[in-house]
């Protein structure tokens, strides 16, 4: 069967898709810190831009991938007034694990279960998170929140992979 | 094939996790809440309160310029006034209705009920 393309073709074509995919990713992330969430825990949120990052995880290089969550989570934390915040040093670490997870396991999945690596790139989103939150609030407690985040990031991560996966698979 | 069973056994892993994450959040949802509360900032014990026994007051708690205006009222603790962003420590409303505690991660404060099972000496103020 033939894998999803991963198109590694020219340089300046993948970067112009980088810059789009970046713009939409923003985009979101900005609208979506204007609503608040309805549940008052620190940190959940449905993660609509994640996508944009299910998305690019299955339709650019690793690098690529990269490049867009850093930008998107600088360049959010920037336009938002919280750069180099608490809240940044969670998205960033909550980020990179993400992508950790969902970059490996899209060599075993496939087309139909993109929402599936969605789930666990929430997953290590959250752990990720509370990590960092653990390191920056300098006491262990906020483990307290670990399972909230969970529950509430296995849910938002089904979603929004479902919708990548809908959209990845329309648009081959 | 290879694929479809790490497909199967990721489906399965994700289902545990959230079965996992469930039961976890319901179990501190309706375990029995203690008296003894404590306000840390900056990972450091201010206060440890008895809300029981506690009248109602104000307390200010100050991080690096930035404030937040802790109530205790009819034995219940809140935060009415914030100087973050967010304002989710406010929206939290009271520590009664709260998931669990409540924290204002820009201002690094907690205000989080002291079970026994974790009441190690580290941060014991008297
Ligand atoms: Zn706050």
């Amino acid at each position: 069967m033939a894998q999803r393309k991963r198109e590694s073709g020219g340089s300046a074509s993948e970067l112009t898709r980088l810059s789009l995919l970046t713009a939409m990713a923003l985009i979101i992330f900005i609208v979506e810190q204007q609503v608040p969430f309805p549940l008052p825990i620190p940190g959940a949120k449905l993660g609509l831009a994640n996508i944009i990052t299910v998305y690019a995880v299955n339709r650019c290089r690793s690098g690529g991938v990269l490049l867009l969550v850093l930008a998107r989570i600088f360049l959010g934390s920037l336009f938002g007034g919280a750069f180099l915040s608490p809240a940044m040093i969670f998205s960033l670490a909550g980020g990179l694990l993400c992508l950790a997870g969902m970059l490996p396991l899209r060599k075993i999945l496939d087309e139909k279960h993109i929402w599936l690596g969605s789930i666990f790139g929430a997953v290590l989103h959250n752990t990720g998170q509370i990590i960092a939150a653990v390191f920056v609030m300098k006491t262990a407690a906020v483990i307290g929140y670990y399972p909230f985040l969970l529950v509430i990031g296995c849910i938002a991560g089904a979603f929004t992979g479902l919708t990548a996966q809908i959209i990845i698979n329309r648009l081959k | 094939m290879n694929k479809k069973k790490a497909q199967t056994a990721l489906m399965i892993a994700a289902a545990a996790i959230f079965a996992a994450a469930a039961a976890v959040s319901v179990y501190q949802l309706r375990r029995t809440k203690p008296n003894t509360v404590k306000i840390i900032s900056d990972g450091k014990v201010l206060y440890t309160l008895d809300l029981s026994r506690e009248s109602d007051r104000e307390i200010i708690v100050e991080y690096e310029g930035r404030r937040n205006v802790i109530v205790i009222e009819n034995h219940d603790i809140y935060v009415r006034e914030a100087d973050c962003p967010d304002h989710t420590c406010i929206k939290m409303g009271k520590l009664s209705q709260s998931s669990t505690q409540i924290v204002c991660l820009p201002n690094k404060l907690m205000i989080r009920r002291a079970y026994s099972s974790e009441e190690s000496g580290t941060d014991g103020t008297a």
